[in-house]
């Protein structure tokens, strides 16, 4: 976009540039969309006739054509682990001090299932995505809540 | 799962795990919820030990006719999930996995780690797929 915005510039300055020349062959070509701005300034800043060439004093190589689309950060696995680990650590059913990767919730951390619904939803609202109940009540442990949160967000695979 | 049928347990799961959503829809405000959240888990663990299934499967039915008298017209969904705005958005844009292999040895040379353990993935895939 900033590229059609620069090249609708260039091409009312070589308009104008145009109607002074009457009929110089370089600008009129210069209207032509073509995307090499650099050849483009450098053929107007020639002409000499112009007083806009002061104005349209843009540096060469640096207009770097990139877009940026609005998104969240992308996942890895490690602040994948983090934000689950963050999320049980809260929890106030569980100490953080014995609280590990592998520690299963109900035979290491005495949890019951309830806790293990809640601490599921927990991690549906943290990611923002739904774990459907069928597979939310065979994860046991934050190292397999981190190994399903990567497989749905594709994350390293 | 397995088996195509729930067990009582996981009836009672999936009860719990609706019930609070539907209340997390109606109380909008954190620490309202917090406090139904909390009046509904003590409900549901003063029943726990019900040892009689007769019993206990009364309950779950009473409760089930209760979620529906309450439930929230429209409960709030995560995107990704059916009936969510962003269902099955992107299905349309994915494309099957075995067109890598149909893609120009100039355009796999771009992704040179990957292809190297694809072949390895394929053989893995055809000497697991019997055991499956």
């Amino acid at each position: 976009m900033a590229s059609r915005a620069l090249a609708y510039c260039v091409r009312s300055v070589a308009r104008s540039s145009a109607r002074l020349n009457h009929g110089n062959v370089l600008t009129r070509s210069a209207c032509a969309p073509v995307v090499s701005n650099q050849r483009l300034l450098s053929v107007i800043s020639c002409s000499q006739r112009t007083r806009w060439t002061e104005l349209v004093r843009i540096s060469g190589p640096s207009v770097h054509l990139c877009r940026h689309y609005g998104d969240l950060p992308p996942l890895t696995l490690e602040s994948i682990k983090e934000r689950v680990m963050y999320v049980l650590k809260l929890y106030d059913k569980i100490s953080p001090e014995k609280l590990q990767t592998s520690s299963h919730f109900m035979k290491d951390l005495g949890l019951d299932s309830l806790d293990q619904v809640e601490i599921i939803m927990a991690m549906e609202d943290e990611f923002g995505f739904e774990i459907p109940d069928a597979e939310a009540e065979k994860l046991m442990t934050p190292a397999e809540i981190v190994q399903y949160i990567a497989d749905k967000k594709d994350v390293y695979e | 799962m397995a088996a195509v049928y729930l067990t009582h347990h996981q009836k009672v799961l999936r009860l719990y795990k609706k019930s609070l959503r539907h209340i997390e829809s109606w109380c909008i405000f954190r620490d309202k919820y917090r406090f139904y959240a909390c009046l509904l888990r003590a409900r549901f663990d003063e029943n726990k030990h019900e040892k009689d299934m007769v019993k206990a499967t009364i309950m779950l039915k009473a409760g089930e006719e209760e979620f529906w008298a309450n439930q929230h017209p429209q409960p709030y969904l995560f995107p990704d999930s059916p009936g969510g705005t962003s269902y099955e958005r992107y299905e349309c844009y994915k494309v099957p996995e075995w067109c890598l292999d149909h893609w120009h040895p100039s355009e796999k040379a771009m992704y040179p780690d990957y292809f190297a353990k694809r072949e390895q993935w394929k053989k893995l895939r055809v000497q697991s797929w019997d055991r499956e």
